[in-house]
């Protein structure tokens, strides 16, 4: 199977504080993957590490096996576009949506290569028919909608240009259980094609039985399943909680 | 007094005004940066247009498009001497307001040096004559000025409603974070807003010359009223700064014929205080209130 994506001793921080200490990881094509951490322990930082978005970084990246990473100094978010063009989705936490454009407007600013941008009306389509509920809700601004279908925004944003390696940071934050069950559910009906899925996760419940690997995050560095790929969920826990 | 004069008055300056402002505006919503050296641009446009009309031709299409095409260069000098090479450091917002405050100033004098303290005039493009709409009489050149604004304006502004680039602006605008998730690259989006600024305050220069004469610091005046329509306006809204640029508009021509054109500037800023004492986000925080 082709590898989407290679991290090898990926170290990220915001300034003097250093988040992850040599992280390596892989990810397949046609893989979902699960990363389970507590708040504060890496998870976003190794999201936005992969998009470029980390104050400083070093260590490996290969999306496709193209390098991304390596040392970068010219600040966060300078090389995001190109990492993003090159197949890689981010939908970060907090959405990072555009206050006051309408849904239609966010979907197509997805649509970033001239072909998708042509199609665009047709991968509308084709995102409302993972998330039904944005139908009604095309010409609405952003402000008008719950938490629930913003981040059903954020997630189609990231969908309208074929990524190859999505990243989904908390799918479930801020939302009521049962909206972040359903959303799951839709992340899963997601055709991969030949990309990936990590999902960045604290619940480890919403992810059991869901994902094709669960991989622990700890004080910085990954734990379980990038060692040992088919760990099954009980097994992991338990070697988490010691 | 009579009204018709006093409307189409109004209406003239609000569009040259709006120019100015809405390429402020969008540069401080999109950009993050105060950009200090409009008037710059808009003094090196009016030159641009007078070389063009007198070694080239002094046909008005070309004398437009030569201060349009001087007024883009320019813009992309400004964005790229003064926010490509600090939009990632820390204080952007000072260090780019003091770089493109110096560029100003700069740019001023070295367009003393090269043109001389003379003023130039630029040929009438209009032609002379007036147009009489039933008992209104109206010069050539204000509505040509309000034709040739409108027609900017309206381009400008459904190519940032339709298009895949006035998209990416509109995105930068609100969140340049999830701008960049969404395949924007920061540097090319701000050198396209820089260069459509930069041609409207072009246009602006072009059209305000047909008045006033062109001397290396003309952009001065009409940058500051640019920048205090903005204000007045609500930085970053469209419709605010048309809304306020009317306002600025019609308290010039009434001042003037009221008062005497020495009260312009007192009346204008008079109002933007009082603007900014009631309403500290501008007009725009009117209209968003009453939307809410």
């Amino acid at each position: 199977m082709t590898e989407v994506l290679r991290i090898e001793g990926l170290s990220a921080g915001y300034g003097p504080l250093s988040v992850l200490h040599g992280v390596s990881l892989t990810v397949r094509a046609g893989e979902r993957i699960g990363i389970i951490g507590l708040n504060g322990h890496g998870k976003s930082t190794l999201l936005r590490a992969i998009a470029g978005l980390t104050g400083w970084q070093s260590g490996s990246i290969k999306l496709n096996g193209v390098e991304i990473g390596g040392t970068r100094s010219q600040g966060p978010g300078r090389y995001t576009h190109r990492i993003v063009r090159m197949g890689l989705a981010l939908m970060p936490q907090g959405d990072a949506l555009f206050h006051g454009l309408t849904v239609a407007d966010h979907l197509d600013s997805g649509a970033f290569t001239p072909r998708a941008w042509r199609e665009r009306r047709q991968r509308r389509e084709r995102v409302l028919a993972i998330f039904p509920q944005l139908g009604k809700l095309l010409s609405q601004p952003i402000g008008r909608l719950s938490g629930g279908e913003r981040r059903m925004v954020s997630l189609g944003r990231g969908l309208m240009d074929d990524p190859k390696l999505l990243l989904i940071d908390e799918p479930s934050l801020g939302l009521a259980p049962k909206i972040s069950k359903s959303l799951i559910e839709a992340l899963m009906r997601i055709d991969l094609k030949d990309g990936a899925m990590v999902i960045a996760e604290q619940n480890l419940s919403l992810l059991d039985g869901k994902v094709s690997r669960l991989v622990g995050l700890h004080a910085g560095k990954l734990k379980g399943g990038s060692l040992a790929p088919d760990l099954p969920l009980g097994e992991y826990a338990h070697a988490h909680r010691r | 007094m009579d009204p018709y004069y006093l409307a189409l008055t109004t209406v003239t300056l609000a569009s040259i005004y709006g120019l100015l402002a809405l390429g402020i505006s969008i540069i401080w919503s999109s950009l993050g940066m105060i950009n200090m050296a409009q008037g710059f641009t808009f003094a090196l446009s009016g030159y641009g247009a007078w070389l063009v009309a007198h070694n080239i031709s002094t046909n008005g299409f070309v004398v437009v498009a030569g201060g349009v095409l001087t007024g883009a260069l320019a813009g992309a000098l400004i964005g790229a001497v003064a926010f490509l090479p600090l939009y990632d450091k820390p204080n952007f917002a000072l260090r780019s307001l003091i770089a493109t405050l110096a560029m100003s100033l700069f740019g001023g004098q070295c367009l003393l040096w090269v043109f001389g303290p003379r003023v130039k005039a630029l040929p009438k493009i209009f032609g002379y004559g007036n147009f009489h709409l039933g008992t209104a009489v109206a010069s050539r050149e204000k509505i040509g000025a309000i034709v040739c604004s409108t027609i900017l304006l309206l381009i400008t502004l459904a190519w940032i409603k339709s298009s895949r680039r006035g998209l990416e602006i509109r995105a930068m605008m609100q969140n340049p974070e999830g701008a960049a998730l969404v395949g924007v690259g920061l540097r090319s989006t701000a050198m396209a807003v820089m260069i459509v600024t930069g041609a409207m305050a072009g246009l602006a220069a072009v059209l305000l010359s047909q008045t006033f004469f062109i001397s290396p610091f003309a952009g001065t005046t009409p940058s500051v009223k640019g920048m205090v329509v903005a204000l007045a306006g609500g930085l970053g809204s469209v419709a605010g700064a048309l809304i306020a640029a009317v306002l600025m508009g019609f308290i010039e021509a009434i001042t003037a014929v009221g008062l005497g054109g020495q009260y312009v500037l007192i009346m204008q800023f008079l109002f933007i205080i009082a603007v900014l004492l009631v309403r500290p986000r501008g007009i725009a925080g009117m209209i968003e209130h009453t939307r809410e």
